[in-house]
């Protein structure tokens, strides 16, 4: 195997193109509907993270790494992290427990806002998981790139 | 020595699944098909829970009355156990700062390499 030619194939290119957009959409679906539908923050973390390893299927890690911008993802998934303790000591400031769920009796059974902080808690983690999980799968697949002067060409 | 060891583990292991399989035969239901649930979310405190019926009727309803979230498992993790949701996302934290340590030396991720020179 030569590895000073990068040959694409032209079947994962597409399957990438088509996937990742559906990827997408689906996964920040399940994130935002986490407290309505089946689903939540970890899966659709998870499947928004999936449409990270379709770029680097199908257009290898230069562009990935380029398209996805690493040091910002890094501390998106910190600012998560504050953002879901935050919403954890928000019981705390009303004189209650820790991770208690406050202000949860607004709107009817069914609406995206009537769970209160759980809907909250949901979006930090999904952010959380989506940068994190990507961050880690790209970390690891960058052992696997060529380096950098063979792939000038 | 050893295989009789494990010869005579894995038979006592095989004789106890095959009598706990016996056993599990005289068990009740955990869900039964006379169960009303109407009753049970109007007056869930006097409902009548001496025969076994369905438990998940009976967390369906709880937890509608105490977060109203439709989703039980997403109520259940992030409200009453979100101590442990809080462990688990920072699970993925550490393995992110472990991950960083040990390919630190790659240098081959990102396209910034005169961030690291700072360090």
């Amino acid at each position: 195997m030569k590895k000073n030619i990068n040959v694409r194939h032209i079947i994962v290119k597409d399957a990438a193109d088509i996937f990742t957009p559906l990827s997408l959409v689906f996964g920040f679906y399940i994130i935002l509907h986490g407290n309505l539908s089946p689903g939540g923050g970890f899966q659709g973390g998870v499947m928004i993270a999936a449409s990270a390893v379709l770029i680097y299927l199908g257009y290898g890690f230069k562009t990935a790494s380029s398209a996805i911008n690493m040091e910002v993802i890094r501390k998106g998934e910190a600012i998560a992290a504050i953002c879901y303790t935050c919403l954890a000591l928000l019981g705390i400031f009303f004189g209650l427990n820790f991770c208690r769920n406050v202000f949860f009796n607004n709107g009817a059974i069914g609406d995206l806002l009537s769970s209160g902080t759980i809907a909250f808690m949901n979006y930090a983690v999904g952010f959380k998981v989506l940068t994190g999980v990507s961050f880690l799968i790209l970390l690891m697949v960058s052992l696997l790139a060529p380096d950098s002067d063979s792939e000038h060409k | 020595m050893k295989k009789v060891f494990i010869f005579a583990s894995l038979i006592i292991f095989f004789a106890a699944g095959i009598w706990g399989a016996f056993n599990m035969m005289s068990f009740q239901n955990t869900i039964s098909s006379d169960m009303d649930a109407v009753s049970l979310y109007n007056d869930p405190q006097h409902y009548d829970l001496s025969d076994a019926t369905g438990v998940a009727d009976i967390i369906v309803s709880e937890n509608l009355d105490k977060t109203k979230a439709v989703n039980a498992v997403t109520a259940i993790v992030f409200d009453f156990r979100g101590y442990d949701t809080m462990g688990e996302s920072f699970i993925l934290l550490t393995a992110i700062s472990g991950s960083m340590a040990i390919l630190r030396k790659s240098k081959k991720w990102g396209e910034d390499d005169h961030d690291e020179e700072e360090h």
